[in-house]
């Protein structure tokens, strides 16, 4: 069997992928087995293209030594994979219990007004993509959102302006 | 109190090493490791009564003394830094602002239990706290305090940080260990436990980040003067997380036992805007909640297991007389619905259905016999699945309808609006 694709035959040409055949080989030598690599080579090649193509996939069981479909299974699994582009920035806006009592309803639905989209959705001009998130463990600061790395806490509408005017 | 966990938070800077080092990291792992045995470190972890900060409250020294003894394979450290649980934000206070007190933790740790390799598993999310303790991480090994030989010890520890992908359950420790693996993170049927086979097959021990940064204090101090900072059978200080409707939100570093009540009036400041406590959940979204009436009581885990409910994460949410409880039942069971991982029938199709029964009720279609359907299916989820998930998202649904069913048939007969207004009397 060994239905495998090697860096030759399969990704020629493929350029963003195998300029990060170097940065995978450190990776997978970091761990016992190869197969732990699947999460941190999922992980650098959606920062790197975006989010995680057909293509990725297969340069991840490649790389770990596992089956494709083990590596989709694993990409369907997480909720911070992505199969399709997000916007250039990506929000997660948290809807947890204390982010709720402390009023992110009616900061989320000025999001989404200010953004023109609903949870899901990427705007026309790709620069912003929702996701509605479970807590995401900041709650002495709600409501808060994450925006690509950072944290965003205490938002008010002001504050979400400010943030959100100021990314170019 | 003298702040032991989180005396370096508002130090700035202090992830990196140099600011550290002048703070004193590392002195006490570089004498263990050298003049130090091994079985003197359990002794003395042992000895101070430190529970396991990460939910469960397992007395540590214990949980390491399960490691086989003349075992041919490796052993593996794993730290649990996937924070996830609703309301507890302590790990990563460590993590981004002191990450050396970890390693320095997680160093002694291994040394103990004899492993020389430990992974630290971070929730995706946490980006930024992943940078510093990664920054952390290579300047030790730069110094030589992490790698074959640590610390001049002649003991190799080897440690990799590994990000996890956004899944709550993967902070159950069988599941990460699955994820840690490459694959999806669904737990695993136990026994046999981790510490005869965990990761790889190989015997592991999963400690929470908090619990690892205990044990260079330990080693500093004394084993006797941490248990005499907690309780009995419950040693030290606990970072207790606090939000919701109080003055001050944050995160306070207070001893084991310490008062509910003191907790929200006087470090918390007391309820926002001057209003009444209507309930407070006390350990995060899975613990049950108390109402208003039962806050007085003491946070450790032996007392709030006698209150019907738990320590857990210590993540406490705050809620006044504003507050419905329809509205917050609807907001828990979107998470647990959510975030099950699907294997077990009555976790997986308890959780979505109870989910869909309270959505209905909150938008005003609900029957008065939804509630004993909630009940029920609640009651089905306990004890019968391969973790205890499943139960903690059957608590919420048994204590909210338990301790506000007036307020539940209220909204059922009178709808929203009776609701919004301040329901003081309960
Ligand atoms: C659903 C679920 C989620 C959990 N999440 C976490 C978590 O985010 N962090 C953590 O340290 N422990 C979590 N735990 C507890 C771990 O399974 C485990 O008990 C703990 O990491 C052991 O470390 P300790 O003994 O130092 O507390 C969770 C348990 C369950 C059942
Ligand atoms: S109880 Fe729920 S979360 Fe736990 S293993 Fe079963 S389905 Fe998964
Ligand atoms: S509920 Fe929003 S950060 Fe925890």
């Amino acid at each position: 069997m060994t239905a495998l694709p090697t860096a030759d035959s399969r990704f020629r040409g493929n350029d963003t992928l195998s300029a990060l055949d170097h940065e995978a080989q450190k990776i997978v030598a970091k761990y016992d087995e190869k197969r732990a690599a699947v999460l941190p080579l999922l992980h650098l090649a959606q920062d790197t293209i975006g989010y995680v193509t057909p293509e990725a996939m297969e340069w991840t069981a490649k790389w770990s030594e596992v089956p494709v479909v083990h590596v989709r299974e694993v990409v369907t699994f997480y909720s911070m994979y992505h199969q399709k582009p997000v916007g250039k920035h990506h929000i997660r806006f948290c809807t947890g219990t204390s982010c709720v009592l402390r009023g992110c309803e009616s900061q989320l639905n000025y999001l989404k007004k200010k953004l023109k989209i609903e949870n899901g959705d990427v705007t026309p001009d790709g620069k912003f993509s929702l996701e509605e998130a479970e807590c995401l463990c900041n709650c002495e600061g709600a409501p808060m959102m994450q925006v690509d790395k950072d944290y965003h806490v205490d938002l008010t509408e002001k504050k979400t302006d400010e943030i959100l005017d100021g990314l170019k | 109190m003298e702040a032991i966990l989180s005396r370096n938070f508002n130090i700035s800077n202090a992830w990196k090493l140099s600011v550290a080092e002048e703070r004193g990291a590392y002195q006490t792992a570089k004498k263990v490791l050298t003049s130090s045995k091994p079985e003197e470190v359990l002794a003395a972890v042992m000895a101070s009564n430190l529970r396991g900060l990460g939910g469960a409250g397992f007395p540590t020294g214990k949980k390491w003394s399960f490691l086989p003894k003349n075992n041919p394979k490796p052993v593996y450290l794993v730290i649990n830094a996937d924070e996830g649980e609703p309301g507890t934000c302590k790990d990563r206070y460590i993590l981004e602002r002191d990450p050396h007190q970890m390693i320095e933790g997680i160093i002694i740790s291994a040394f103990a239990i004899n492993s020389h390799k430990a992974y630290v598993y971070i929730r995706g999310e946490y980006v930024r706290p992943y940078e510093n303790l990664q920054a952390a991480v290579d300047e030790a090994y730069t110094k030589g305090y992490l790698g074959k030989n640590a610390l001049g010890s002649g003991y190799a520890i080897d440690l990799v940080v590994h990000r996890g992908a956004g899944a709550y359950i993967c902070g159950e420790e069988t599941a990460l260990l699955n994820s840690l693996e490459g694959g999806r993170g669904l737990p695993r049927l136990k026994p046999p436990f981790p510490a005869i086979v965990g990761l790889f097959g190989c015997p592991t021990i999963i400690n929470n980040v908090e619990t690892v940064a205990c044990v260079p204090h330990i080693m500093k101090n004394g084993a006797e003067w941490f248990a005499a900072l907690g309780i009995p059978g419950c040693g030290g200080t606990h970072l207790f997380s606090i939000s919701g409707h109080v003055e001050k939100p944050g995160v306070y570093e207070l001893p084991m036992g310490v008062s509910l009540k003191d907790i929200i009036y006087k470090n918390a400041g007391g309820i926002l805007g001057g209003r009444q406590l209507k309930a407070v959940i006390p350990g995060g979204i899975s613990a049950k909640i108390l109402t208003a009436a039962e806050v007085d009581v003491k946070m450790d885990y032996d007392s709030l297991k006698n209150a019907g409910t738990m320590l857990g994460s210590a993540g406490i949410m705050v809620m006044d007389e504003t507050t419905c409880m329809v509205k917050m039942l609807y907001y828990a069971t979107k998470f647990f619905a959510h975030e099950s991982c699907g294997q077990c029938s009555p976790c997986r199709e308890g959780t979505g259905w109870a989910h869909k029964i309270v959505t209905r009720i909150y938008s005003g279609h609900g029957k008065i016999e939804d509630l004993d359907e909630l009940l029920r299916i609640a009651r089905n989820m306990e004890r019968r699945t391969i973790c205890v998930f499943a139960d903690a998202a059957a608590w919420p649904i048994l204590s909210y309808i338990g301790k506000f069913r007036t307020e539940f048939e209220q909204f059922i007969t009178q709808g929203k609006a009776a609701l919004l207004e301040p329901a003081g009397a309960h």
